[in-house]
């Protein structure tokens, strides 16, 4: 692995040694009704038949030798901008492109720009525009971006109500989610019904499920980049809804008219004001409510630097009266300057503070109570650089350190007035990282992204660490032996080199065949032994007995354009996973409060693969996707299922997902999903065992998920009516619309679970006692709802 | 903590309009039965028995198939030897009868079970801790609610041994019934709920620097849990104690695998359903301390147990 960063530096020296006489356009991409940047505007030049893509910041460089050229500078939903270049110097080309006027025209586009999927190098990706995201039917008619996930190719949940969601069968703790860049732990709102993300507020939302940037790591599954809005820098807007849940209000204007901008999206839960005259618990001190504040301000300082501020805070309240209840939440900063050092040497400087926290309290008096907090916080440094060194060559490289604090139990009890302080030490680690990687065009038809990350976790001191004694796998480790760490002392240092590398062939024109390779290593370790994660699951780093998960994917896949305009788009992919040092837990694990947590976690070794077939139509009045995943998800861990593989809770054979928008006439639209997919494995008892009067479940096979739940499936339906364009022969200048939705149509009662239980009624010792197996259902009715939204 | 699941499952009650359960009757693995040994012992005044039988299918209703012609012992550390002779009226039950005032524990000794049946043979053991004495037990009228008036729960009080790793299992007879649902299995990791806590009680340091005894209550969880979770027949709780009713509360040392066991029996059979399901864990086998002295033999399952055991009764008068 080492020898790949001399070749590296050898190669980017040599190649931009290679290019005098040649000249760059580069510059931003915006959105001319609102100065929002654009992300993933394809530039496409007709002489040369290459071309480029706009990054994050909606930044894009070409370089070339001296001609003319023509340049189209296309994006979905938007007119294709063309323009013609006598390209002689450096030339700094910002672009406005303007949304399609009218929704209903047939959107005609120049063939050979419209397929970026096809010509991209990345694979294993998917973007979420935020239209899409407020078209999908909902749960209770809230735009949902986390919900909105599952009907892609290879995410999958546990269920209704589970927060979070499964990658390729990577666990909810193997996703890293990004929002503006800052991390966000925990995704939901009210467990997992909702997510933590304000539809207002929010752009763009891409999903890397393989074939991951060098630039990122961290987690071993998925990179979910969440990017909010800059805020509109032409004019004032503002955008807001009352939904079922949630009522929402968005404000962004301009500070300085296309130079300074913000937005401050704010939205919250309203029944527990409605509720409040008629429930004495809410008058008496007790809540029940959550809500989140978005906010984000830039400044255009001139043409080469850029500054952005973005933050976040939400929370979930849940009282039962003055005293007693709990609560929690994230709050993230997120500082960035972008500079451009000259047209072809671009560079983002971010700072990040993400913190997530939770508290709880008990006790109606001072002699019995017990209040506890959690926290992890994080501050991050990020220097990235991007040198557009020609026409065939990208080179991205930088640096990211991270300093994390975890606390992961302050807490107080006190029994019968004697206070026990039973906190548990405070842990401080920091991961720092290095990447380099090459975007490189060899031939018209091959490119290859070639890239090497290093990470480096230091855990610190103060600390205690432990010694566990060897007991028969599967059952608790006791501390034999304990070491004290000073505040400073490094106690476990894990590095690690993660290669990356995804290639493309163009085989014809309107096809490719792409396949990646890349090593993912994640040091924090999301502490769940529940079916569905929850707010006051702990993040663990690792340490000195637990490693750093160490996970390798393959994949391989085929994109093709379809149709007379290359409206359809069309890719099969297949994935294969090993992953390392997989975290489960022994029967009765103890994750709270538990100084000697480590005993009772156990590692093993996981495995994937899957393959993934994904139909789109990208344009005409109907429009939408169908999405296959064949997959499977196994792990193997000492001292569960006989020490044999064993498939995870979120394993699912079939998942068929189909998103269908229409537009029926100017003013109704209708949208619908339906999803198909296996039933996730559960274990069942083969016998009971009757000791001291409990029937007791016994698996004689000792095995894990040895059934499969029944299929799920389900359709959601939504029609939505847009406000009318005109008044009294005048063209309104606010515009609203109404959404008029049905979760779960036909009312299916889809098993969450099927749990076993001794009848419930007390029975003398000695006498019979029967047992049952039940099934639940999280959402057993079909559930309507309706929104209104409005924007001027 | 593991009662947060269940408080998570009240706070979204609301939403449980949506959601819905129904039995149903799954299809299970046949399998051969295991010998599953029930010997909880204590030393308690009068006749001490050890139950053996076998598994059954899971939805079996009819009380568990006995094993009958076992010879089954107790032998202390002293090598004393305690026979357990098979009841006649009453098949796969072991009594041992004292003489007169025997009695078959004494705090610090350790105690071997020995089974042999159909040409296997089996052993665990115990060791008898120290049990601290019930303190006393009090009644109080709940915050009133407009389903439950009069909703009256009982408390219990009791101090942690000094020092760490004492662990417990607290039974309580209401009106002389036993409790032992699921959901009324209570035990104590010291005065807590876990090794990995810290209510215990201590030596601590006084501000003029001599020692002083920090004797620590059961946490209030635990004090509590001695209230039955009874219901009417139309499913409504039931006050857990009315006025005239008596409570008998009953401490029993256990080991720290009998703790462990009893803490995994309570995960895995206290299944409350709704909400609470999204917070389950995956069904286990709980431990087991029963071992084939021939480790290629058949299995058991069950547990030995020698307990202390301290109690107190108290009736509840109402002012």
């Amino acid at each position: 692995m080492k020898f790949i960063l001399p070749v590296f530096l050898f190669l980017a020296f040599n190649l931009s040694a290679q290019t005098p006489n040649k000249f760059t356009i580069s510059g931003y991409i915006k959105d001319a009704s609102n100065g929002e940047a654009l992300i993933g505007v394809s530039v496409f030049v007709t002489e040369t038949k290459g071309g480029g893509v706009t990054n994050e910041y909606g930044f894009y460089s070409i370089t070339l030798p001296p001609a003319n050229y023509t340049l189209h500078y296309s994006y979905v939903g938007y007119s294709t901008i063309t323009k013609t270049i006598a390209l002689d110097k450096n030339v700094r080309t910002d672009i406005e492109l303007s949304g399609e006027a009218e929704q209903l025209q047939e959107i005609v586009v120049q063939a050979e720009i419209e397929q970026a999927n096809v010509q991209n190098l990345e694979m294993s990706t998917n973007k979420l525009d935020i239209k899409t995201i407020q078209k999908i039917p909902s749960f209770l008619g809230e735009a949902d971006v986390i919900k909105s996930l599952q009907l892609l190719p290879g995410v999958s949940t546990v269920g209704e109500g589970a927060s979070g969601f499964n990658v390729r069968g990577g666990s909810v703790g193997q996703n890293l989610i990004l929002l503006d860049e800052a991390p966000v732990y925990n995704s939901s709102h009210l467990l997992g019904f909702f997510s933590v993300f304000n539809p207002d507020a929010v752009k763009d939302v891409k999903l890397y499920k393989g074939g991951i940037p060098a630039r990122y790591g961290g987690r071993l599954s998925s990179l979910l980049d969440v990017r909010m809005k800059e805020g509109n820098s032409k004019k004032l807007e503002v955008t807001g809804g009352i939904g079922t849940i949630f009522s929402r209000l968005a404000i962004e204007a301009p500070i300085i008219k296309d130079k300074a901008s913000f937005i401050i999206a704010v939205r919250r839960s309203y029944i527990d004001v409605l509720a409040r005259p008629f429930v004495k618990l809410l008058q008496d001190g007790g809540a029940l409510n959550f809500y989140d504040i978005t906010l984000k301000t830039n400044y255009n300082i001139n043409p080469k630097n850029r500054v952005y501020l973005s933050g976040y805070f939400g929370r979930d309240n849940f009282k039962f009266d003055k005293n007693q209840g709990f609560s929690w939440g994230n709050a993230t900063a997120t500082l960035r300057w972008n500079h451009i050092f000259n047209d072809r040497l671009f560079s983002n400087f971010t700072a990040v503070y993400s913190n997530y926290d939770y508290s709880l309290q008990f006790g109606r008096d001072e002699k019995d109570s017990f209040k506890w907090n959690s926290l992890i916080s994080n501050y991050i440094l990020k220097p990235q650089f991007t040198y557009f060194i020609n026409a065939n060559n990208e080179l991205n490289f930088g640096a990211e350190a991270i300093y994390y604090n975890f606390e992961p139990a302050n807490a107080v009890g006190v029994s019968n007035g004697v206070p026990t302080d039973v906190s548990i030490p405070k842990k401080y680690n920091l991961e720092t990282s290095l990447y380099l990687s090459n975007s490189q065009k060899i031939t018209s038809a091959f490119s290859i992204d070639y890239g090497l990350r290093y990470s480096l976790f230091n855990s610190y001191g103060p600390d205690s660490t432990y010694t566990y004694s060897n007991e028969v796998p599967g059952t608790r480790r006791l501390p034999i032996a304990s070491q004290y760490h000073k505040s400073g002392d490094v106690i476990a240092t894990y590095g690690n080199f993660e290669p990356r590398l995804s290639f493309k062939v163009q085989a014809t024109p309107t096809s490719s065949i792409k396949g990646s390779y890349n090593r993912m290593v994640q040091y924090l370790h999301l502490i769940s032994n529940t079916t569905a994660s929850n707010p006051l699951d702990v993040w663990n780093p690792s340490s000195k007995n637990i490693k750093p998960q160490v996970g390798d994917q393959y994949t391989l896949g085929w994109f093709k354009d379809v149709g007379k305009d290359r409206q359809y788009e069309l890719s099969i992919e297949g994935y294969v996973k090993y992953n390392q040092n997989q975290v489960d837990y022994i029967n009765g694990a103890d994750l709270l409060i538990n100084r000697y947590l480590e005993g009772d976690l156990l590692t093993g070794q996981g495995r994937a693969y899957g393959l993934e077939t994904y139909f789109q139509k990208k344009t005409g009045r109907l429009t939408g996707w169908v999405s296959y995943t064949l997959g499977r998800s196994e792990l193997k861990i000492d001292g569960i299922n006989k020490n044999s593989w064993f498939p995870t809770r979120f394993n699912q054979t079939h998942n068929l997902k189909i998103a269908a928008f229409y537009e029926i006439n100017k003013r109704w639209s209708f949208s619908a999903d339906f999803i198909y997919t296996s039933g996730t494995p559960a274990t069942f008892p083969t016998s009971r065992a009757v000791v001291q009067g409990i029937v007791v479940p016994y698996n004689a096979n000792e095995s894990r998920g040895n059934v499969t739940l029944p299929d799920y499936h389900r359709l959601d339906i939504a029609f939505r009516l847009e406000g009318k364009k005109e008044k009294r022969g005048k063209t309104r200048k606010n515009s609203d619309y109404w959404v008029f939705g049905v979760y779960n149509v036909y009312a299916r009662q889809n098993p969450f679970s099927i749990y076993f239980s001794q009848n419930d009624k007390r029975v003398p010792q000695g006498q019979p006692i029967s047992s049952q197996a039940t099934q639940l259902a999280i959402i057993g009715t079909l559930v309507p709802s309706i929104s209104y939204n409005f924007k001027f | 903590m593991k009662n947060l699941a269940y408080t998570f499952s009240y706070l979204i009650g609301a939403l449980l309009i949506f959601s819905c359960e129904t039995k149903i009757d799954p299809s299970l693995e046949k399998v051969d039965p295991v010998l599953v040994v029930d010997a909880w012992l204590t030393n308690k005044l009068g006749n001490q028995t050890i139950v053996l039988s076998q598994t059954q299918p899971y939805f079996d209703a009819t009380t568990p198939p006995p094993v009958t012609g076992a010879v089954v012992t107790v032998t202390d550390n002293s090598n004393k030897v305690f026979s357990f002779n098979e009841d006649a009226a009453k098949p796969g039950y072991y009594v041992w009868k004292p003489v007169g005032n025997e009695l078959i524990g004494v705090v610090g000794n350790s105690y071997k079970l020995n089974i042999q049946t159909s040409g296997e043979n089996y052993s665990a053991s115990s060791r008898m801790g120290a049990v601290p004495p019930v303190d006393s037990i009090t009644f109080k009228k709940n915050e009133p609610t407009e389903q439950n008036p009069d909703f009256y729960r009982g408390q219990f009080f009791a101090k942690d041994i000094v020092g760490k790793g004492d662990t417990y299992w607290i039974r309580t007879y209401k009106n002389g019934v036993l409790l032992n649902k699921p959901s009324e299995i209570n035990v104590a990791y010291d005065a807590g709920f876990d090794a990995g806590g810290s209510f215990f009680s201590r030596i601590g340091k006084k501000k003029n620097g001599q020692d002083s005894l920090i004797l620590v209550d059961f946490i209030p969880p635990i004090r509590t849990r001695i209230n039955p979770n009874d219901t009417d027949a139309n499913d409504n709780a039931l006050s857990p104690y009315i006025p005239g009713d008596s409570a008998y509360v009953e401490i029993h040392s256990i080991t720290v695998p009998a703790f462990n066991y009893l803490q995994e029996v309570s995960i895995q059979t206290n299944r409350p359903g709704g909400f609470s399901e999204l917070f389950a864990r995956p069904i286990n086998n709980v431990s087991t301390n029963i071992a084939n002295v021939n480790p290629n033999g058949k299995k058991a399952i069950g547990f030995f147990n020698v307990a202390a055991v301290s109690g107190k009764g108290q009736k509840f008068k109402k002012n």
